[in-house]
């Protein structure tokens, strides 16, 4: 809701008095840079108001000035939990420049840690919740079991978190065998685990009370305010990049897109629980049919010319990048278009209290963590003249130039 | 000679001293046991197994800058700290712990000490509002709400046991426990389960911490408070923490009774008293490891719909009884 809407509010309370909850920048709900103010009434959310725009990291500038070789990198760093997705994402861009296709075992192998890290983002996610609805039992349980998928990454890719292991034209390590047997071992452990988890989210009252019924959307609502991954498929829709558009071997690979239909937090939760579950049968899957032969194909410095765009269903959803190349060895526009940016109107519309269905202060924090955030994604601006109370959006084009003007 | 004496008891042991010293303890294996449930070691390199990790956090507090805003209402923002921790430490004084009775015993001090607890609440209501801070109010807010919620079952466990007893003096409570195992572990036992779960709430614990909850306001009505403010604060909730426990054992568990070898009982008592706290300890200490964090309405709800209705079955099995 927009500031003047607030403004809206003001008269018509029963207490005579609103006042404005700040949440974020610093704040021990979000551990990332954004801010909402909601307007409350005693506990009750009348308004909110979301601001993004705390960490412009001038990503998509920075690609322009540096090679494809340099951008794999560089990419990675957009973001720390999806970096898999994101790499992989601007690899097939690339390839798709060159127009070639890379080894079936280095899609396999791609496809395999795509899927681990979906695990450990999953996982995550999952003790971020517990944490969030001030469940620290579970917190810690499910942080103690992602140190499993944590040490497979760790010894697949020689990184634990940034894992650096997609490359242009492939990956970068062959998968051995003793470390296939050691990732069938870790994926019986998290199936046992996450079966326990998935139990302990639909057994515990104190679980369910607070997440069932919380931060409902419609899937009507999904669709028009353009919902992706775990979010939308929460809300009973059936879509996944990995079944819309298979890229890798997703036509391949078996799984089931999983879907809810209560709509609300708890229908999220066990959303990335059963997901994370399909991922686990995945990688299994992967282990058993990946054939022999090279994991990477050389591919020259500079693309052809020409404009490509590759999807990935990243942890948090659908994730898009775009790229451009005008023959040299730099990009000539890269961009990079990021779930949680995505879906924020959705958590705008979730916590905005209706007729039907109020929303709590004690709720903000769940409702904001169910979509997964991850905020340093996301920076995009606009301008303000508070002296006019006048805001604008300048093109690229509008901006170069302001630039350029400016520097002189 | 007994003015001394007196004042020794008060000041050392089993008073403010003994109490303040027992409350570090008591909030390290606190969180030395929350933390094994949760698989974390807890604190481990301050002292022994991190057993000064307490004492060591109370130093560091204190040595923190004290930060006053400009908004508070200072002269309150300034004395509540100091009143929080007199009053739980009061508390402690009328527990038995050395003898049957405390170090202040009078004819009615349950009415006195369940006051007490209300008061603290009432403490922390105004330390919330005198900080004009947005998160504070909230959780002042909450504070009051939560205190409609608990108190009244509370307070019909404690004075069911008082009817058991025909006497409102806590003296008597323990004297009839100490005689009788049936009155012990018999009538009051739901009681004892009504009166630990409202311990939780009084001391903001999980599933109740719902004023001072971190992800939702922060810190609730502690957000303003800083350096020895917050260090005060903090001992507060360990005494409060200690001295609930105590009372819990004085009416449901016979206080600081067992069987005892003539002679000794200024030795076996207080070891006594000790066991049966740190087994009240336990309790709450899990039952904090358990659950999720309550919503606010939906914890006033669950205390009216089952909590009361079960203290009103508590007296009338008591009044039955007698």
């Amino acid at each position: 809701m927009q500031e003047e809407e607030l403004q809206k509010t003001e008269k018509k309370s029963a207490y005579e008095l609103f006042f404005d909850i700040p949440v974020g920048p610093q704040h021990p709900a979000l551990k990332e840079p954004a801010f909402f103010k909601f307007r409350v009434e005693g506990e009750r959310v009348v308004g909110v108001d979301v601001d993004v725009s705390y960490n412009h990291r001038g990503i998509e500038r920075a690609l322009e000035d540096r090679n494809y070789i340099q951008n794999i990198y560089l990419i990675e760093r957009i973001c720390g939990i999806c970096n898999v997705a994101h790499t992989l994402c601007y690899a097939q861009a690339v390839e798709q420049l060159h127009g070639k296709e890379i080894p079936s075992r280095a899609n396999y192998i791609r496809l395999m840690v795509e899927e681990l890290a979906r695990i450990h983002s999953h996982t995550l996610w999952l003790g971020v919740a517990a944490h969030e609805i001030g469940f620290d039992t579970l917190f810690m349980y499910v942080w103690r079991d992602r140190e499993v998928v944590m040490d497979l990454i760790e010894m697949l890719t020689g990184n634990r978190v940034t894992t650096a292991i997609n490359t242009i034209g492939g990956v970068r390590r062959d998968v051995s065998d003793e470390a296939k047997d050691k990732v069938k071992k870790g994926m019986n452990i998290l199936e046992e685990r996450l079966k326990y988890y998935r139990k302990v989210a639909l057994n515990d009252p104190t679980v369910n009370a607070r997440c069932s019924g919380v931060g409902i959307l419609k899937p009507k609502d999904a669709i028009r305010l353009c919902a992706v991954g775990p979010t939308l498929r929460a809300s009973g829709v059936k879509n996944d990049v990995r079944r819309d558009d298979p890229y890798t071997l997703h036509d391949e690979v078996p799984f089931n897109v999983i879907t809810f239909d209560t709509m609300d937090v708890f229908a999220r939760v066990l959303v990335r629980i059963d997901e994370t579950l399909e991922s686990v049968n995945m990688v299994r899957y992967c282990l058993d049919h990946m054939p022999n032969g090279d994991v990477r194909i050389k591919l020259p410095l500079s693309p052809p010319v020409g404009e490509a765009i590759s999807r990935v269903e990243a942890p948090r959803g659908e994730l898009i990048h775009y790229a451009r190349s005008n023959g040299t060895k730099n990009p000539e526009r890269y961009k990079v278009r990021t779930p949680t940016f995505e879906n924020l109107p959705s958590v705008s519309e979730m916590l905005t209290s209706k007729s039907d269905y109020e929303v709590n202060i004690a709720d903000i924090p769940i409702t904001l963590a169910s979509i997964d955030p991850c905020f340093s994604c996301t920076a995009r601006m606009e301008f303000r003249d508070v002296s006019k109370g006048k805001t604008w959006i300048w093109s690229l084009k509008e901006l170069k130039a302001h630039c350029s003007k400016s520097r002189r | 000679m007994d003015f001394l004496l007196e004042l020794l008891q008060i000041l050392v042991f089993p008073g403010i001293l003994f109490a303040i010293g027992l409350a570090f303890v008591y909030e390290w294996l606190d969180r030395k046991i929350y933390a094994r449930l949760q698989n974390r070691v807890g604190p481990l390199y301050t002292g022994p197994s991190g057993i000064l990790q307490p004492f060591a956090d109370f130093i560091k507090l204190l040595a923190k800058e004290d930060v006053v805003p400009n908004e508070v209402d200072k002269p309150l923002f300034n004395a509540l700290p100091i009143f929080a921790l007199t009053l739980s430490l009061t508390g402690f004084l009328a527990l038995p712990i050395m003898d049957l009775r405390g170090v202040i015993s009078f004819n009615g001090d349950l009415i006195f000490l369940i006051a007490l607890m209300t008061l603290i609440c009432i403490v922390i209501m105004y330390s919330g509002i005198s900080s004009a801070n947005r998160f504070s109010t909230v959780g002042a807010e909450r504070a009051a709400l939560q205190l409609l919620g608990y108190e009244i079952p509370m307070m019909l466990s404690a004075i069911s046991i008082g009817i058991l007893a025909s006497s409102m003096w806590v003296y008597d409570i323990v004297s009839i426990q100490a005689n009788s195992l049936w009155f012990l572990i018999g009538p009051g036992i739901l009681g004892f389960a009504i009166f630990v779960l409202c311990g939780q709430a009084e001391l903001e614990r999980i599933p109740f911490d719902i004023p001072e909850a971190e992800t939702e306001i922060v810190a609730g009505w502690l957000t303003e408070f800083s350096g020895r403010k917050l260090a005060l604060f903090r001992l507060t909730k360990d005494v409060e923490l200690l001295y609930l426990s105590g009372l819990a054992v004085a009416l449901f568990l016979g206080g600081p009774s067992g069987p005892v070898i003539p002679g000794l009982e200024f030795i076996l008592y207080p070891l006594y008293f000790l066991l049966k706290t740190l087994f009240v300890l336990f309790l709450l200490t899990t039952l904090r490891a358990l659950f999720a964090r309550l919503r606010i309405d939906q914890m006033v709800n669950f205390s009216w719909k089952y909590l009361v209705p079960l203290a009103i079955l508590q007296v009338l099995i008591v009044r039955v009884v007698v």
